[in-house]
């Protein structure tokens, strides 16, 4: 079941996906390396360097898309959200490119312990200066 | 150099050429209509997040299932804001879905965030017990911010803790959930007492001689 490649312009974001959600994964929904990437995990694209940045056969034009979005580190729920696509989806697609090496973990969970009061203090300042 | 090596090791992996990025959740909980949306979208930038529904026998009879025989999940729009602190610190917002049928999703949001803000309407203070549940069980530090509607009666938040049996270290609060002031008062006492609750550096600090 080859994978359906469309692009976002097939999605309204007040209706949900027009395609069935699946349709670009091929079917599939469980991440290739059964990893569950958090929400809130950041990932970021590894240089073109590697040779595995744009293999047309292995990527969809989602794929690509997830590329583009993390030339800089980027969080799994803002790359759902910027391409219009379900987080389960988000996650088999990365799946896909963190196993071509195209794109790697710089984080997966936030840590399971709290973060420093350093950085409890930098939240704190940060809220207040909203 | 030295600061810039540790904050290299604080990145968990991350390589020197990529900046180092922090992301950290708060999920916003409570019944429906308590003003959850409303919340996030006072404090910060609200994007479209879609997620799926497992369609379980708890949703039937709730969503109509008529023609879409054999269909397990749908898409749904969570409440999803965030906040930009600096360019290399994020905090994002997300809106618990409240409702039995969501629970599934609920341990995955709770992993590893810094904490929760349980929204409650004092005219259903009821809605809010599950939510109050979970966070104790799970020992996710949380406050209980007691929405005012306009048309809602006043109480004060002694007697919403009381009511909801809060444990001395929970903080209760009144807030305004469309007003960005009283959301940053919600968050940054959340934040307090998260900091108030770290272990580790307090050790440090009482370690230290008195200034």
């Amino acid at each position: 079941m080859p994978p359906d490649g469309r692009d976002g312009k097939w999605v309204r974001r007040d209706l949900g996906p027009v395609v069935r959600p699946y349709a670009v994964t091929g079917g599939r929904t469980e991440p290739a390396d059964g990893e569950v990437l958090d929400l809130v995990a950041v990932v970021v694209a590894v240089g073109n360097d590697s040779g595995a940045g744009d293999d047309p056969i292995r990527q969809t034009p989602e794929h690509r898309k997830i590329l583009r979005l993390s030339q800089r580190p980027v969080t799994v729920a803002d790359i759902a959200s910027d391409t219009a696509l379900p987080v389960g989806v988000v996650r088999v697609l990365l799946a896909d490119l963190i196993l071509q090496d195209a794109v790697r973990v710089v984080r997966n969970r936030p840590a399971v312990q709290l973060p420093g009061n350093d950085v409890l203090k930098e939240i704190l300042n940060g809220l207040r200066a909203l | 150099m030295g600061s810039a090596r540790s904050d290299g090791t604080d990145g968990g992996g991350g390589a020197d050429d990529v900046p180092v990025l922090a992301a950290h959740k708060i999920l916003i909980a409570g019944g429906f209509g308590a003003g959850k949306t409303t919340l996030v979208a006072a404090i910060s930038e609200v994007r479209p997040l879609l997620t799926e529904e497992r369609l379980s026998s708890a949703g039937v009879g709730l969503d109509d299932l008529r023609g879409v025989t054999g269909k397990t999940t749908t898409t749904v729009a969570m409440d999803f804001g965030r906040i930009t602190i600096s360019e290399r610190l994020l905090l994002y917002l997300f809106g618990v879905p409240g409702q039995e049928r969501f629970w599934f999703m609920w341990d995955e949001l709770a992993y590893g965030a810094l904490g929760a803000v349980v929204l409650a309407d004092v005219r259903r203070l009821r809605d809010c017990f599950p939510s109050v549940n979970y966070f104790e069980t799970r020992k996710l530090p949380f406050v209980v911010a007691i929405n005012c509607f306009d048309d809602a009666p006043r109480y004060d938040p002694e007697e919403v803790r009381v009511a909801l049996d809060l444990d001395p270290d929970v903080p209760a609060l009144l807030c305004d959930a469309r007003q960005l002031s009283s959301v940053k008062t919600v968050l940054t006492t959340l934040v307090e007492s998260i900091s108030a609750a770290n272990p580790s550096p307090r050790r440090m600090v009482s370690a230290l001689p008195p200034v």
